[in-house]
């Protein structure tokens, strides 16, 4: 079997588990080329039917206008329950601090954002774009990984996962994250896109961008990020790998515009994925692992 | 490109993270910030840091739960799972060799056979794991000496015949240096069969025949929508089919296929099928052929590894016994034999059977359900006892 199919077929045969499995399962969606993949395997797995469950967007406020636009047409499209929460919100009735610095990044926030909606709405299971070889924590991660009741994963006691027969049995106040593209590298995740004809965000394409050079990164100026008189600023060519909190992903260099081109770009690259592109996973080697613990993705 | 998914085996010590981070490397799926992560203070790569991702792991210095890598040469996408070697953490090579079409079994060249080796190939044989390799590593420290590979081949022989393992290569490697690992060994010219690299790019996948019998493991109902796998055979509109369980008659209206109405489907293939039905058909079904049945019964023997640190099987109590998508009460109602590792052989010892072990055992259903024997369809020959007050997986099970 051809490995886009091998991997299409994992994908909806888990998310198939979980509408059959789950009462009230629930689908990560941030406009990013991870959670449209996901959206895409979701529709091709309950069709003829609408998608059985609803897409939530755990939102920042740091967006890439694009990537919302992008969100809202596609919920428009297929008609999807979207459902929206904000990590502002959380901040202000948690009476969290605002994060400050030169890149006030919202991201680490967000798992009490994600935590509180899941209480709210009962969602008994999570469906995230995560895949383990973007990063080493979640190369350890069960496809169906049971949180405990405060939402932390427990990485030294994952339940034995055999075949294709994924557990879903949780106590009460427990939840399972769902990983259905666990196995797919990011070349794997652009040759789909391609192959199915999928839309992405312009984002993921080359575009001429006003950035401020950081760590021989390149971080899009926008009214979330705090420039220091010395910054060098600089407006080229760019397109990003991965869409998230505006102030701490990353924009690549690059003049790429279609996606064979991007393949090509990625296929040369020297650099992965999150190491080019994500500034919260630099600031130490277990950034990752730290963040899952307290209930993140 | 198809996939291939393989594990790697061994004790503490053996060379799995050397010789994962050495296939990567040479293999040019490494990028470079990843590199540097893994440097030490002297600048050399410890290759072993590129797989042991967490940092309790790293702090121990072992590999605790099963990591997943991955890496791309022009022919196959590689899918490697790396193992922890302890003994304790029997269940979590359980879990990364269920579903691999090939075993690495490591051995320390310096060290020997041990009874982690016995361990690891008693999984193998558990599983019906069909290609398994014996990588005879740390080479560079014995001298690259043949005479070396032969002892441990002899030995490890009357292993695979004790397992019936019948279909094993011994490749001598260095990890560490490369040797034998993605090209030949200048170093060993008595060594005439493939480098690693060039088995694995070989090796057959498990390959599911469409001439199996039919077998649709029901995963969502909606309405007349059945959402299922074909995993096993092919399926025709208009066919006469047998739903278990209850064992009703029925036939195929309609099947969807990547969003199309099909005339039929093959094996693989994810469906959503309408059926002609009298009233409706859960999740746990299975849709079969007529006249090739699966067994139907509500007790079977079936080989057994229990998984459960917490507690060992407890004869009589309730389990959920699950195959395929279909979730039964059940109890293990006798223990007929025990084989342990040290002897690989069995014994009628019947005392209980707890974590990391293996028995032969009869299981009790509470109702019929429906399956086949491994050999037959796989994902009908398989299962897991899960605990009903932890809703741990507690048990691996395979019908033979
Ligand atoms: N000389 C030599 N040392 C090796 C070889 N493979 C691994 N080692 C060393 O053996 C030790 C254990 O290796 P590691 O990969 O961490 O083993 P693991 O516990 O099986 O993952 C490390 O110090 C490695 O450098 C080899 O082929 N030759």
């Amino acid at each position: 079997m051809n490995h886009l199919d091998a991997l299409e077929s994992e994908a909806i045969y888990i998310l198939r588990e979980v509408a059959g499995q789950f009462k009230n399962p629930v689908l990560l969606f941030s406009g990013g080329k991870d959670s449209t993949l996901l959206i895409h395997l979701a529709l091709k797995a309950f069709y003829p039917l609408p998608l059985p469950f609803a897409v939530m967007h755990i939102d920042t406020g740091h967006n890439f206008e694009e990537a919302l636009t992008f969100r809202d047409e596609l919920v428009k499209k297929y008609n999807l329950r979207l459902i929206v929460r904000k990590v502002e919100d959380t901040i202000r009735l948690k009476n969290l601090e605002e994060p400050g610095g030169k890149f006030p990044s919202r991201n680490a926030l967000q798992s009490y954002t994600l935590l509180d909606a899941i209480s709210e709405f009962q969602f008994d299971a999570i469906i995230g774009g995560g895949r383990r070889d973007e990063e080493k924590a979640r190369a350890k991660e069960r496809i169906f990984s049971v949180r405990d009741s405060s939402g932390a994963w427990l990485p030294h006691n994952q339940r034995p996962e055999l075949w294709d027969l994924y557990n879903g049995h949780i106590s009460a106040g427990e939840q399972i994250r769902v990983f259905p593209i666990s196995n797919w590298s990011e070349l794997d995740v652009w040759q789909y896109i391609r192959r199915e004809k999928i839309e992405l965000p312009s984002l993921y394409f080359a575009h001429e961008r006003t950035c401020i050079r950081f760590n021989s990164r390149l971080v899009a100026m926008s009214d979330y990020i705090v420039p220091d008189a010395e910054d060098v600023i600089i407006t080229t060519s760019v397109r990003y790998r991965t869409v998230g909190d505006m102030t701490c992903t990353a924009a690549v260099q690059s003049t790429a515009q279609t996606i064979e081109e991007v393949i090509d770009e990625i296929e040369q690259s020297a650099l992965s994925e999150r190491g080019e592109t994500r500034m919260d996973d630099q600031i130490s080697d277990a950034g990752m692992e730290d963040r899952k613990l307290k209930g993140y993705f | 490109m198809d996939v291939l998914r393989f594990i790697t085996a061994g004790s503490i010590d053996d060379g799995k993270s050397t010789l994962i981070g050495r296939l990567l490397l040479d293999t040019g799926n490494i990028k470079s910030d990843i590199l540097e992560s893994v440097k030490e203070d002297n600048d050399d790569v410890n290759l072993a840091f590129i797989t042991d991702g967490l940092r309790a792991e790293r702090q121990a210095g072992i590999t605790i739960d099963v990591a997943y890598k991955y890496f791309t040469t022009p022919n196959r996408k590689f899918i490697i799972t790396d193992a922890p070697g302890h003994f304790q953490y029997t269940k979590n090579l359980v879990t990364g060799a269920s579903g691999v079409d090939a075993m690495i079994i490591l051995i320390d060249a310096t060290i020997g056979i041990s009874s982690q080796t016995r361990r690891h190939s008693m999984v193998a044989s558990f599983l019906g794991i069909r290609n398994i390799v014996v990588a005879i590593n740390k080479m560079d420290v014995s001298g690259y000496d043949q005479s070396v590979y032969n002892s441990i081949k002899n030995s490890y022989s009357e292993i695979a015949i004790r397992l019936n393992l019948d279909q094993v290569t011994y490749i001598p490697i260095s990890a560490l240096k490369g040797d034998n690992v993605t090209r030949h060994s200048y170093h060993m010219p008595w060594y005439t069969g493939p480098a690693l690299l060039q088995f694995l790019e070989a090796c057959k996948p498990e390959i599911k025949a469409d001439d199996g019998r039919l077998s649709v493991t029901v995963q969502y109902v909606a309405g007349n929508n059945i959402f299922g796998r074909l995993v096993s055979g092919t399926i025709k509109r208009g066919q006469n089919v047998v739903v278990y369980p209850g064992r009703i008659t029925s036939i195929v209206k309609e099947i969807i296929n990547n969003y199309i109405i099909v005339e039929e489907a093959f094996t693989g293939h994810d469906i959503c099928v309408q059926l002609e039905l009298q009233g409706t058909l859960m999740r746990g079904a299975t849709i079969t052929g007529i006249g090739e049945g699966p067994e139907y019964s509500n007790e079977f023997e079936a080989d057994l590894c229990w998984l459960d640190e917490l507690s060992e099987v407890v004869l009589n109590r309730d389990y959920i016994l699950r195959i395929g998508a279909n979730e039964v009460v059940s109890q293990v109602k006798e223990i007929i034999s025990k084989r342990y590792i040290e002897t690989l052989g069995y014994s009628n010892d019947q005392k209980s059977v707890s974590v990391n072990e293996f028995a032969r055992v009869i299981i009790h259903t509470s109702s019929n359900i429906a399956y086949d024997n491994y050999s037959q369809v796989h994902e009908t020959g398989r299962g897991i006892l899960i605990d009903i007050t932890t809703n741990n997986t507690s048990g691996a099970l395979i019908i033979r």
